[in-house]
């Protein structure tokens, strides 16, 4: 963008006198920045609502007040926008790549167009993307340990098994759940179609959908809710409910519901790991590796008095279920871990997916 | 519901949100005008304006934008033959051949007309939808979706054109290029090469600019700097009005299979737009005219693609499923305004739904009628020498191509295409096989897997399934019968269905030399093609190889007969006073310039080239225009955002 910055300067084209506006003299680490947010998806989708939402509350509370721009750069379910980041960074913190389990999961499985390295970034912000499975009234169940014992064949329909429904799909083999995962749908939006059409019976759907889409469902019954994939609790594992749905049990609930103790072993650690990324930090922000400290402590600064803001307070149960939007330095080392499950996880994830979905890296 | 959409008139009459649908509309305009910038680029400009509006107004100008693309993308697609979006490709072929033969207000004036009646019927179908739709597009399970896409297919079959060989090769050819990227059956990467730039598979817009748009410029600058004789002679008006009466019923129709294209998510206007340009063929007794300038195919296609991009919105609004990449930009408008679509909607803000009946009924109108006025004054820009247009006309699909994915990938795509389009425009293969088999490749190829998981064989008995299946089978049965029928008797034969197109023309002209030339080069290009894909896929699983498979074999066969067939006739062709192939380097010189030392230089020196050398412009002129059209295109790129890759070796500027 320098280039042409310089180039359309020289010409004289009005564009960058517009841009480049004395910015009133701030203090604080981003005074007189511009920030890019980068979202590597299409606008409209989730994660580029969420961006847009964060925007003017980032301009206003983070120090220094500086702009903020959401950019999209879609493709490749992601892995473009964030290879584009890896090049493109500012190793100043003004360049942030917020994205889901998209650009994680992909990562983790070392998927060979992945250049970036998402383990390396640090960590400015996170808000949890839950998801919450349901169940089609049709087969006549209200709960998790009725779903487990009917003979009607369970659908579920999603994407892609490498990517965001990863959790959902390990969550079926932590619950020892007989679904049958169907792929190749386009979209969450056409999976929940299809689910209303009766074509599965099994569906999972993020925060945003469930609160404004699933909860009317059911309200009028087409849907039965059945369980979330759980917060971190004080045990530092995915033990406790999710604020998204605090009357639903967790997954870690669920086992105990159906098997009569807490879930443990390799099924458990690889969704432990995946279900970290994908549901807990969910939506992240990431900076340039090399970013000084002292912008994720701004960061952190902005955040906090972000999270006190009424209107922030207002508006964000409609985006992360109410929960806060989380920052700080341990955030990061959370994050971190969870992009590097154990060599025994990863054997155990490629394996999963090979057998059973034939994907192979 | 007539209250609530009188109120909602009244609402949207404000003068503020007026201005905002004219201001959208003027943007939907202007980039349905340029080739390879559609309504998801005047969507996404438009998006950081919209919040400086009330959110009923911000809304109106989007909706402005998105109902008015398709209707001027008409203008560039009959004046230039280069399609103004994708989706206008049949109205590049048809219109274009018109107006080459001095039918331009014709073509123009039929192409908006159905335009206009495919946003008004787009609108009435989503005036009614809104209470009713629902249900519909719940019936719509996959099943059915699948035997949509083949019902396209099956009216696409009428394009094949008179070569047999030739364009079931082109289909083929399609349906490959359709299935680069992920398979929706199984997790296989294919014919990517692992380059991250065709994770998504090729871009329509890059398809449709490469196979149509490149090939046009590259005639454009062979024609220089005279206007050659091919003063634009526009016609009078009422032509177009009247000839928009005398297919009032096929408009119709096709405006209808667009409605149902944006019905279903994830079939854009350009899969409905050929399959009522195929329905426009099927009902035309007199098919010789099909790809040499026949108007119904202008008035189907324009039909069609208005009507999909407004009834994208039904899904959007019911489901929050966009419809289309527009419709889903819309969505996200709709989501930060704090609107969640879905059926609440309709309960909860009825007003909001009927502003938006009445925003694109508003804008369809308006746009067809600024369209019409505006004809005679952009019609004066094509007595310009045509490399003079050519010179901004081929930045601007650069740029188009470079919103897809940003990187290097979209150039070399674009002009790899471009070399694609070029030779089967001279080697008489035809090209709409090809964007045909691209489109439908993947929800053919999704429909059917997902199909058969969900629920067995047992799909094909589904009442939908069958209902639409007769769509196709009672016209090839009707035909077989009068075949049978009509036995002994050619001519009825020659008229039947399926055969109808293959007629044998028995005085043909012998080939000229250079398409002699091209042709074999094509189908040795196609051969190896093939040749590379039969053995990339048989380390597939199988489900991905099925449709790749279905198209790739035959693909083979047939371009390897043409090979043979080519190579024997080779000898003696020569190229005659054929040299448009001379201006072919610059579709290799100028990526690779790009990819080495960045944007600038190398598109400086384009410029000098068509200005200077092709267009014979004198240095002054053409340093003042030329400096002018890659300002304006700098401008551009910041205004969109969009990335400027290359400079691997070095970034000089």
């Amino acid at each position: 963008m320098d280039r042409l910055k310089l180039t359309t300067a020289l010409i004289g084209a009005t564009f960058a006198g517009l841009a480049a506006l004395p910015a009133i003299a701030q203090d604080g680490y981003f005074a007189g920045m511009d920030i890019e947010v980068v979202v590597p998806f299409a606008p409209g989708g989730a994660t580029y609502v969420s961006a847009k939402f964060l925007e003017p509350f980032f301009e206003r509370h983070l120090p220094g007040n500086p702009t903020v721009t959401v950019v999209d750069r879609p493709g490749g379910g992601s892995i473009i926008g964030a290879n584009w980041f890896e090049e493109n960074a500012n190793a100043d913190g003004s360049t942030v790549l917020f994205t889901t389990s998209s650009s994680s999961n992909p990562y983790v499985l070392g998927q060979p167009e992945v250049n970036y390295d998402l383990a390396a970034y640090r960590v400015a912000y996170s808000h949890p993307f839950g998801s919450v499975i349901f169940a089609s009234p049709d087969l006549g169940v209200s709960n998790v340990t009725e779903l487990a014992a009917t003979d009607t064949p369970l659908i579920y329909g999603g994407i892609s098994a490498a990517a965001s429904d990863l959790p959902a799909v390990l969550s079926f083999e932590v619950l020892d759940l007989p679904i049958t995962s169907v792929m190749g749908f386009s979209g969450r939006g056409p999976t929940l179609l299809a689910f209303q059409r009766g074509e599965t019976n099994i569906e999972a759907q993020f925060t945003p959908v469930y609160m404004t889409q699933v909860v009317p469902m059911v309200a009028e019954g087409t849907a039965v809710p059945l369980y979330t994939g759980g917060s971190i609790g004080a045990d530092g594992m995915l033990s406790e409910r999710d604020a998204v749905a605090p009357d639903l049990p967790s997954v870690y609930e669920a086992h105990v519901m159906l098997h009569g103790a807490p879930p443990s072993g390799i099924e458990w650690d690889a969704f432990q790991a995946i279900a970290t990324s994908t549901y807990a930090f969910g939506l992240t922000g990431y900076l340039h590796p090399e970013a000084p400290d002292e912008a994720i402590a701004a960061f952190a600064e902005g955040i906090a008095a972000m999270n006190a803001d009424p209107e922030f307070i207002e508006g964000r149960r409609e985006i992360t279920g109410g929960a806060p939007l989380m920052a700080g330095a341990d955030i990061e080392g959370n994050v971190r871990a969870a992009l590097q499950p154990s060599d025994e996880v990863r054997a155990y994830l490629r394996d999963l997916l090979a057998e059973r979905f034939n994907i192979r890296f | 519901m007539f209250q609530d959409a009188a109120m909602a008139l009244q609402a949207l009459l404000e003068p503020m949100r007026l201005l905002a649908l004219f201001a959208g509309m003027m943007v939907g305009l202007v980039f349905g005008m340029l080739p390879g910038l559609g309504g998801v680029a005047a969507v996404s400009i438009l998006l950081p304006f919209i919040y400086l509006f009330d959110s009923y107004a911000g809304l109106a100008m989007l909706l402005g934008a998105v109902s008015v693309v398709y209707t001027s993308d008409t203008i560039t697609s009959v004046l230039l033959g280069a399609p103004g979006s994708p989706a206008s490709a049949p109205t590049a072929i048809e219109g274009h051949a018109m107006a080459k033969q001095g039918q331009a207000s014709r073509a123009l004036g039929v192409g908006f007309l159905a335009s206009m009646v495919g946003g008004l019927i787009g609108a009435v179908v989503l005036f009614l939808a809104i209470p009713v739709a629902g249900p519909i597009v719940l019936m719509l399970g996959t099943p059915e979706l699948l035997m949509f896409a083949l019902v396209g297919l099956f009216f696409a079959s009428s394009m094949v054109g008179k070569d047999l060989k030739k364009g079931l090769a082109a289909a083929a050819l399609g349906i490959f290029l359709g299935v680069i990227g992920p398979a929706s059956a199984a997790a296989d990467i294919r014919f990517t090469f692992d380059q991250p730039w065709l994770l998504d598979g090729v871009s329509l817009t890059i398809m449709a600019l490469g196979l149509f748009g490149i090939a046009e410029a590259i005639s454009m600058l062979a024609i220089g700097g005279g206007i050659a004789g091919e003063k634009m002679v526009l016609g009078p008006r009422s032509d177009g009005v009247r000839d928009f009466f005398a297919h009032k019923w096929l408009i119709l129709r096709s405006s209808i299979i667009g409605v149902f294209g944006g019905f279903v998510p994830a079939v854009g206007a350009s899969a409905s737009t050929w399959v009522a340009y195929g329905h426009a063929m099927r009902s035309t007794k007199d098919k010789s005219k099909f790809g040499k300038g026949e108007i119904r195919g202008v008035a189907a296609a324009e039909g069609a693609n208005n009507a999909t991009v407004i009834a994208d919105l039904v899904p959007t609004l019911l489901f929050s499923v966009p419809g289309g990449p527009a419709a889903a930009i819309f969505l996200g408008a709709l989501f930060s305004f704090g609107y969640y679509p879905g059926p609440r909607m309709v309960s909860q803000n009825p007003d909001l739904m009927y502003l938006i009946v009445w925003s694109v009924a508003l804008a369809s109108v308006a746009g067809a009628a600024i369209c019409f006025f505006i004809t005679p004054y952009i019609a004066k820009l094509t007595r310009i020498p045509f490399a003079i247009i050519a010179a901004p006309l081929l930045l601007i699909m650069v740029l188009g191509a470079q919103k897809s994915t940003g990187t290097m990938g979209d150039l070399y795509l674009l002009f790899g295409l471009g070399l694609l389009g070029w030779m089967m425009k001279y080697a008489d293969w035809p090209r709409a096989p090809v964007l045909v088999g691209f489109v439908l490749a993947k929800p053919m190829e999704q429909y059917f897997w997902l199909s058969n998981q969900l629920h067995g064989w047992s799909w094909l008995m589904r009442p939908g399934v069958l209902i639409i299946a007769s769509i196709i089978l009672i016209p090839l049965l009707l035909s077989a019968w009068r075949a049978w029928r009509g036995r002994g008797l050619p001519t009825a034969l020659a008229e039947g269905g399926e055969t109808g197109e293959i007629t044998t023309e028995a005085a043909a002209v012998p080939e000229p030399g250079h398409v002699t030339i091209i042709s074999t080069l094509l189908a040795l290009i196609a051969t190896i093609a093939f040749g590379y894909a039969m053995w990339e896929m048989q380390g597939f699983n199988s489900t991905s190889q099925l449709l790749p498979g279905l198209a790739i074999y035959p693909g083979f066969v047939l371009s390897a007969l043409l090979l043979i067939q080519g190579v024997r006739s080779l000898r003696g062709a020569s190229w005659g006073s054929f040299d448009e192939h001379r201006f072919l380097p610059v579709l290799l010189i100028y990526p690779v310039a790009i990819w080495a030392i960045g944007y600038h230089l190398p598109t400086i020196a384009l410029l000098a080239w068509m200005l200077l050398v092709c267009a014979k412009m004198r240095w002054l002129s053409a340093a003042i225009y030329g400096g002018v059209v890659f300002a304006v295109m700098l401008g551009m790129y910041r205004l969109m955002r969009a990335d400027m890759p290359g400079g691997e070796i070095i970034t000089l500027f």
